[in-house]
């Protein structure tokens, strides 16, 4: 069996960033990933950065601004440490040789994001993400990190209340292994795939967050799933928010800038569940194109459109047929980003000791009800790197704990079983079901009665599952068999957003039911904390939301 | 629309050698050849085999042979394919051994990339100056000052920090099909975007020392396949061609490629004509071409050895005054 001071499960930006912190300090940190680093879906993000630069911006202004997007729903002591440490980690970024965007001063240029009131994203192109992970990972090299990439991660081994080490899978072999650590990061990312038309990977499926619920971890505010204003109609591909801080139009079938109705001042750049609501609203209402709305840019002129918005040209082009110099693009909401995910605290330590947690596969919870573009990138950074430094405390006076041997026993036994199922079922087409599924029902309007039909589909969908067949035998690089093990993760996953979501009886930010349209902070001004019973059932409790600085308000743009 | 998806498959646990596989299936308007892929591993043959990940050409994942040419998978439509061969025939990418289906081992790739040192080098860690700083109430940052022009060499459409490490130029590289040693376009590529970094710092200019031995950037024979079948317009070849200018201006001149192109440039400087015989001494001095003996004394029988003496050319002043002239625009 292996064994590592601390194993990092994930190499997107969350996991990169806490992997140089402990590296650059010579702790024998390793990286397990699903697949090579680079192709983490980090490297995805198109749009921006934030963080307070200009002289004429503050950080306590960014504190804000994410503290009313959240819906305030977000904890204000964390945020506070988001927005105060922004600027430092973007120029540390900066230092190991990510390049950003330039303004003539030379400074880094920054473009307009939804619900900020200051231009504060830091940008290359459209491509942020991409040179950051990039960046990043090229540093990860520098230090010289043992990378076990193509391992798959499919339990966590915990031992008298204390994280002891991972169970994984070798995706190349097929033969499953244990790695006892001392610590163990998740930085799993996401789980888009839990719906159709979304803007995620493929890969990501909640896999890290379920793995925790299973391992008696709990999981907070997953009913809060952030659907993305502007995706490709077809594909729901994204199409950055930064084409609108760039001064893209939202326009409906009459040809009419719609946003004046629902956020006068802010227009296209409200924050995220508003333009998404209005957008369905006008879809709903009759004044769609074809199930879409359109995203205009052809105002902004071509070269403006060449040089800032380059991939999102070419994207147009070839997933939607579109050139967006000539003709509007169709775009309708997407589902996005996950607010929930593992709870931790401000330094990435979840409730079980030895184990934390970080980036989008955690929830600080930074953004609440609602997240702002361009602070998911930061959040994985800072709080990446506030999780290594802990890291790096925490192991050093600690012995490795004892490794639960029979873990690696009970996963083989679940992909033995699975290799040689007789069944009738695919998990390809279950998982078809259960994505549009969630879609029309958990979606951007929610109602009770809808959500409870989401939760009969999702215990249909776990009995047929026991039925799921492979057409894969093989050992070797068996991809069959680790979509079958995804596709149990987002089905769990789906039952706690699904059965969150019946359960918050109240509007707020992404959370939107047009049986409680309002937001209701007596009664729901409160963290929700989910778990799997001994019996494998759903239970939910509440832990309060900390608030410092700025008293709840109306929300309006 | 009814179209063909025929694959390679290579399963070494059970088959003995590779064959090709028919699917027919039913496409959909902007349909990817990804997308035709994932239709049939879920709906017909779960085995199978690719890679992917984002769907939207960002992180190189699903790099394969399409038609013959290496490409990404969904970036590609169905209907151009279909239209240009009448059939997706899809197999692995070339220059790197299968795994299995349309899955390839990548550890030689990326450990050439590794190999190039991919970071900053020279960065001191933790100087006063650069320590990292929250900022309290009422604070401000400042922060170190890069002109737009210091990254004019990296940044913009189609430049190398845009590249996503998919393999496809690796997969067509011509030089890497013989010599297997070669770092290749990607990495080379990855090798200038660090040295045109205005923040790097690499004093002894140990990078391009490296770079400059055997399977390096001399290696490059200049085919372009790489420009050409790169799918986000990067041009890896001409960041070898400024690799090779700043080797030559920074005096690192000890490889083969180098002292080549210096002859080449001396012959013409002198006589205005390629002097084959001592371009060739001067790359490989007079012992190496003792190594050579048997090539030249069969091309001597075929009448291909050229004469040693060569005329000046009419126009030698505008010659000479050509290579001043870009002397000049070099200080
Ligand atoms: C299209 C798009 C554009 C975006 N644009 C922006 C933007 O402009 N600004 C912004 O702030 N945010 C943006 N976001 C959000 C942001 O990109 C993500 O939230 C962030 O990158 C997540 O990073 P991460 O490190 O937490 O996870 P990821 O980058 O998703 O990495 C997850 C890692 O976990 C590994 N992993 C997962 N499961 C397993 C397992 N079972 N075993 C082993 N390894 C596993 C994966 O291999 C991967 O390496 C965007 C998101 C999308 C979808
Ligand atoms: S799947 Fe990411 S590049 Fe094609």
């Amino acid at each position: 069996m292996l064994k590592h001071d601390v194993v990092i499960v994930g190499a997107g930006l969350a996991g990169l960033r806490a992997c140089v912190e402990l590296r650059k300090n010579g702790i024998d940190a390793i990286i397990v990933s699903k697949v090579y680093p680079t192709r983490s879906h980090s490297g995805a993000a198109q749009g921006g950065v934030n963080a307070a630069f200009d002289k004429d911006d503050s950080w306590e202004s960014h504190f804000f601004d994410t503290v009313k997007g959240s819906d305030y729903l977000g904890d204000q002591d964390a945020i506070e440490i988001l927005t105060s440490e922004a600027p430092a980690n973007i120029l540390d970024l900066q230092k190991m040789g990510v390049i950003f965007n330039r303004n003539d001063e030379g400074g880094i240029a920054q473009r307009p994001f939804g619900g900020q009131s200051f231009p504060r994203s830091c940008y290359y192109a459209d491509a942020v993400g991409h040179m950051m992970l990039h960046g990043l990972f090229d540093n990860v090299l520098k230090y010289k990190t043992k990378i076990l990439y193509e391992y798959f991660v499919t339990g966590l081994s915990v031992n008298n209340g204390r994280v002891t080490g991972v169970v994984t899978y070798d995706i190349k072999t097929g033969k499953f292994e244990g790695i006892a650590a001392k610590a163990v990061l998740f930085a799993t990312g996401g789980y888009g795939q839990v719906y159709s038309s979304n803007t995620n990977a493929l890969i990501n499926t909640g896999d890290g967050m379920a793995v925790a619920l299973r391992a008696g971890v709990p999981l907070m505010d997953m009913e809060f799933v952030q659907f993305h204003p502007t995706t490709l109609k077809s594909t729901g591909i994204l199409v950055t928010e930064g084409a609108r801080g760039e001064g893209a139009y939202l326009l409906n079938s009459l040809g009419v800038r719609f946003m004046s109705k629902y956020a006068p001042k802010a227009m296209e750049l409200a924050s995220r569940d508003i333009v998404a609501r209005a957008e369905q609203t006008e879809i709903n209402e009759g004044r769609g194109v074809d199930g879409a709305i359109l995203l205009d840019v052809r105002h902004l002129g071509k070269e403006r459109i060449m040089e800032r918005l380059p991939q999102i040209l070419q994207l147009s082009i070839d997933f939607e047929g579109v050139n967006p110099i000539y003709e509007p693009i169709p775009i309708r909401p997407g589902a996005h980003y996950s607010m929930g995910g593992i709870k931790t605290d401000n330094d990435g330590k979840t409730l079980v000791e030895g184990f934390y947690s970080a980036g989008e596969s955690a929830c600080v919870s930074v953004h609440g009800a609602n997240r702002l573009g361009g602070n998911s990138l930061l959040d994985t950074v800072v709080f990446g790197r506030r999780a290594g430094i802990s890291i790096a405390k925490y192991i050093k006076d600690i012995d490795y704990g004892d490794f639960d041997g029979s873990l690696v026993k009970r996963d083989e036994e679940i992909f033995e079983r699975l290799r040689n199922s007789k069944g009738n079922e695919r998990h390809g087409l279950l998982k078809t079901e259960l994505q549009e599924d969630m879609r029309k029902n958990v979606g951007v309007f929610r109602e009770r009665s809808l959500m409870e039909n989401a939760i009969k589909k999702i215990e249909e969908l776990k009995e047929r599952s026991k039925n799921i067949a492979l057409d894969d035998k093989s050992k070797l690089f068996n991809t069959d068999i680790i979509e079958a093990f995804e596709f149990n993760n987002i089905l769990l996953i789906a039952e706690v957003i699904a059965r969150g979501a019946v359960l918050r009886k109240e509007s707020r930010g992404a959370h939107y039911r047009n049986d409680f349209p309002e937001r209701d902070d007596e009664n729901w001004l409160k963290h929700t904390l989910a778990r799997l019973n001994g019996k494998g059932k759903v239970e939910f409790n509440f832990t309060p939301v900390k608030i410092t600085k700025f008293k709840p308000q109306p929300r309006t743009y | 629309m009814e179209f063909t998806v025929r694959s390679y498959r290579f399963n070494p646990e059970v088959d003995k050698q590779p064959y090709y596989k028919d699917y027919i299936l039913n496409g959909f308007p902007s349909m990817t050849v990804l997308n035709a892929l994932m239709k049939i591993k879920s709906e017909t043959d779960g085995s199978l085999t690719f890679r992917r990940s984002c769907r939207s050409a960002i992180c190189g994942s699903c790099a394969m042979k399409i038609n013959g040419i290496s490409k990404l998978a969904c970036k590609t439509q169905v209907n151009s394919e279909i239209t240009k061969f009448g059939i997706i025939k899809v197999e692995p990418l070339g220059n790197l051994p299968v795994v299995r289906d349309l899955v390839v081992e990548q550890e030689s790739f990326f450990g050439k990339i590794n190999e190039i040192k991919p970071y900053l080098l020279g960065i001191r860690e933790n100087s006063p100056d650069e320590k990292f700083h929250v900022l309290k109430d009422g604070e401000k940052i400042t922060q170190p000052v890069f002109h737009k022009s210091e990254f004019k060499a990296l940044t913009g459409n189609n430049d190398t920090p845009n590249c996503i490490l998919c393999e496809c130029c690796f997969s067509e590289c011509g030089t890497e099909v013989v010599n297997k040693k070669y770092l290749g376009p990607a990495a080379l590529a990855k090798l200038y975007r660090y040295i045109e970094d205005p923040r790097d710092n690499d004093r002894d200019g140990s990078r391009l020392v490296n770079a400059s031995k055997p399977n390096g950037i001399w290696d490059c024979v200049h085919c372009q396949a790489c420009e050409q079948f790169c799918p986000k317009s990067i041009s890896p070849v001409k960041s070898i061609v400024k690799l090779h200018e700043k080797a030559i201006k920074n005096s690192i001149t000890f490889s083969k490629g180098a002292k080549h192109i210096i002859g080449i440039a001396n012959s013409i400087n002198k006589t205005g004509r390629l002097n084959e015989v001592k371009v060739a001494i001067d790359t490989v001095g007079l012992l190496g071409l003792m190594n050579d003996l048997p090539v030249v004394f069969r091309a001597s029988l075929k009448g291909k050895i050229p004469s040693l003496k060569l005329k000046l050319i009419k126009d030698m002043d505008d010659i000479r005054l050509a290579f001043k002239e870009l002397d000049r625009e070099e200080e």
